[in-house]
């Protein structure tokens, strides 16, 4: 048992283990047995005490698991409950506060994994829920206790978008004493936003909003902002990430201790919708502002003023089955109201054809009364059956059901304005993989917890805002903006942050100086220590990201992955499929 | 017990395959999660171990859970190019060809194992991922001794 021997002095004490089901309410309890799960526990080797309670995660759940560490004198938790995605840290913190190193804890997915996906086969459902149990046992049984480790957080912060969102990240962070590094990928400033004509609810133009932060952003002495600009390398891990930008074709290396992502969104080009690129007066709602900066609204085809308009809503949003087009892009309905109740002062007639309408934000039911006020026409069309176009001499021809009138109804309209989907912007592919980060079926950063959590990561220290996290409009974007701040803040303001100790480690004496490992780390983090005689491979844990590569490729098996460890792995399995029989029947 | 009641017992009683799935956390282990969210139904045959990364996979762990008895076994991981950890995936894609080998060489119908990618919003991928397994684990039948 080298592997026992790599973690701590502590690896030889009998493991003394305590097991905590969980009901969740009703949701595991309610399909799993969770007291035959709690019984047939005890039974398992090293098991000193088993039970289950309502919530263990609440107040009383957590005293109750205090309690009996410190009553049956337990050295080893496992809770079976939730996903330990969500609620690992949670009991990690309990443990702890008995006096339990974190890497004690193991934790059980009865919901997420049993009793939510398998509603309806309870039986079966509670024998998974035991052999999960067994299994974690086996794996706790073998579990070491790891030094918590703490690092020094490097007082800057990068933020990767100038957008609104980006810019009010930026202000956040260095009005509050810290530095920032804003990359913007394009030559200036502003993103999405300055390119609108008149932003809802107050119909100022983008750029009398953008300008504001933009100046500040300039003249702040902690901001450093870099245009044409992207990351192009990322390395290190929360509190000391490396990053490596080019802007204008100079490289610079930057540590940064936080980093918010606010990469925005982009109106997509709808090509195939609607006869958009088949006739110039069929645009999108973006390019008409883009369009009503630069001048007036006249028809591209003959420069003529358009006197009768229509629009078509959800285009290329709100299709299920459609990746990247599933979800609502939640500011066309309102910016289509804007935008036809301000033309309507220019156009003889507006028609507003939508599928459903999603005024939802503060203000923004005003916009849609006032644009019916104006006498802005609003058809609804079935989603089953949308309009169609056709191009007949020139003209654009639009065929649409009412869904009120229950008719089929024409329009020739001068000018065809169609709402598209705010998606995710070009390069996104590259910012995901720079930073490592995941995303939704729509294309956007997923956050730690779409609730509880929306603007963390995964990756501890990297932040999403506004556009990066889900279509949004600028006051959202901007809120998003100001929370990411103040966790970058938060962090900085610590100085210090604990760290995983959940590296990789070699055995000296096993190592064959093969270099398998030095290829198979996607980190670097390992090399050959020239000092020993044969070299052997040494990990900079630092550089580490846990991964465990490096162990399942070492031939020798001198590669242990902390609290990962072959040992642990196998346990599981054989607890599985070969059990040790039960000590003497259940007690 | 009337007739019915006791074919019914004994379609109860019928085997059920016995599959070991080894899960990276950051992709399937979180889509697995999503599965459940989304209230998912699918079999419960497999019993998820989370590793961090698909790279972590020995090629033993696999050899050895069907040494053990499994009668299948599922990988799955994050797709090649999303790796949390870059390129973990990718070094088990390499490694996963002469797993097959291997399976084969000792006697095992590869339709035992199988390896599939699932990212964190994929909870049907994973989910039919499973289910396709069971049915061609169902296929085989049993896994046997036969080969020692």
């Amino acid at each position: 048992m080298t592997e026992a021997e790599a973690g701590t002095a502590e690896g030889t004490e009998i493991p003394r283990i305590g097991v905590f089901v969980c009901h969740c309410g009703h949701n595991i309890a309610g399909t799993v047995d969770v007291e035959t799960v709690a019984k047939t526990a005890e039974s398992f080797p090293h098991v000193e005490f088993a039970t289950h309670f309502m919530f263990m995660c609440a107040d009383s759940g957590q005293q109750l698991i205090k309690e009996k560490i410190s009553e049956h004198n337990l050295n080893r938790v496992v809770v079976a409950s939730c996903s330990p995605r969500m609620h690992e840290p949670t009991f990690r913190k309990v443990v702890e506060e008995a006096d339990l190193n974190r890497y004690l804890f193991e934790q059980v997915n009865l919901r997420e994994h049993v009793s939510w996906c398998h509603m309806r086969e309870p039986e079966a459902a509670t024998e998974k829920a035991v052999d999960l149990v067994r299994m974690a046992v086996a794996r706790a049984a073998l579990l070491q206790s790891l030094p918590v480790k703490t690092v020094k957080v490097e007082p800057v912060t990068l933020v990767v978008g100038g957008g609104v969102t980006g810019l009010r990240a930026a202000l956040d962070v260095a009005d509050r004493g810290f530095s920032v590094v804003l990359v913007e990928r394009e030559g200036k400033l502003g993103g999405h936003v300055a390119k609108l004509a008149s932003v809802y609810p107050t119909g100022e133009k983008g750029t009398t909003l953008t300008n504001q932060l933009i100046k500040r952003v300039k003249d702040h002495s902690r901001i450093k902002v870099l245009t044409n600009a992207t990351v192009t390398d990322l390395d290190g891990y929360i509190g000391n990430f490396d990053i490596s930008t080019t802007s204008n074709g100079k490289e610079e290396t930057h540590r940064v201790g936080a980093i918010i992502v606010a990469t925005g969104v982009q109106p997509f080009k709808p090509q195939g919708y609607y006869g958009y690129g088949e006739h110039p007066d069929i645009l999108t709602l973006a390019e008409v502002e883009e369009m009503r900066l630069r001048g007036e609204v006249l028809r591209p085809s003959n420069g003529e003023p358009p006197r009768t308009m229509a629009y078509i809503g959800c285009v290329g949003s709100r299709e299920p089955g459609v990746k990247g087009h599933e979800h609502c892009s939640r500011v066309c309905c309102t910016a289509v109201a804007k935008s036809a109740s301000e033309l309507k002062d220019i156009a003889d007639e507006i028609v507003i054809l939508y599928e459903d309408l999603r005024t939802y934000g503060r203000g923004h039911e005003a916009i849609h009364r006032e644009a019916r006020h104006k006498h802005v026409i609003y058809s609804k069309f079935p989603p089953d059956r949308k309009p169609r176009t056709e191009i007949v001499d020139g003209k654009i021809i639009l065929h649409w059901h009412d869904v009120f009138s229950d008719d089929k109804l024409v329009l020739e309209p001068d000018m065809l304005i169609l709402a598209s989907a705010m998606v995710p912007p070009e390069g996104i592919d590259d910012v995901a993989k720079v930073f490592s980060l995941t995303r939704s079926p729509d294309g956007f950063f997923n956050p730690e917890h779409v609730k509880l959590a929306p603007l963390t990561t995964h990756t501890a220290g990297i932040m999403i805002a506004g556009g990066a996290q889900a279509a949004k409009g600028a006051a959202e974007a901007i809120t998003d903006a100001s929370g990411a701040a103040a966790k970058a803040v938060g962090l900085m303001a610590r100085g210090e942050v604990e760290i995983e100790s959940t590296v990789s480690n070699v055995i000296e004496e096993l190592c064959s100086s093969c270099h398998t490992c030095i290829s198979a780390c996607p980190y670097g983090a390992i090399a050959m220590d020239e000092s020993k005689d044969p070299p052997i491979a040494h990990v900079t844990e630092a550089k580490c990201h846990g991964c465990g590569t490096c162990a399942a490729a070492c031939p020798s098996s001198a590669i242990v992955m902390l609290h990962s460890t072959d040992d642990q792995i196998m346990a599981m399995v054989e607890a599985y499929l070969c059990p040790i029989e039960p000590r003497g029947g259940a007690t | 017990m009337t007739a019915q009641a006791e074919a019914e017992s004994e379609v109860a009683k019928e085997w059920e395959p016995r599959i070991a799935a080894f899960c990276c956390n950051w992709c399937s282990y979180a889509g697995a999660d999503l599965a459940g969210t989304s209230r998912i139904q699918y079999p419960p045959n497999a019993r998820i171990i989370r590793v961090n990364c698909t790279g972590r996979i020995d090629a033993e762990f696999i050899l050895s859970a069907l040494d053990m008895g499994a009668d299948g076994v599922l990988v799955s991981g994050c797709h090649p190019g999303d790796c949390h950890y870059t390129s973990g995936n990718l070094k088990l894609r390499a490694r996963w060809a002469l797993i097959e080998l291997a399976v084969e060489q000792a006697g095992i119908d590869s339709r035992r194992i199988r390896l599939q990618w699932a990212s964190a919003s994929e909870a049907q991928t994973f989910a039919d991922g499973v289910t396709k397994l069971i049915e061609q684990v169902k296929e085989v039948g049993p896994i046997g001794r036969s080969w020692i």
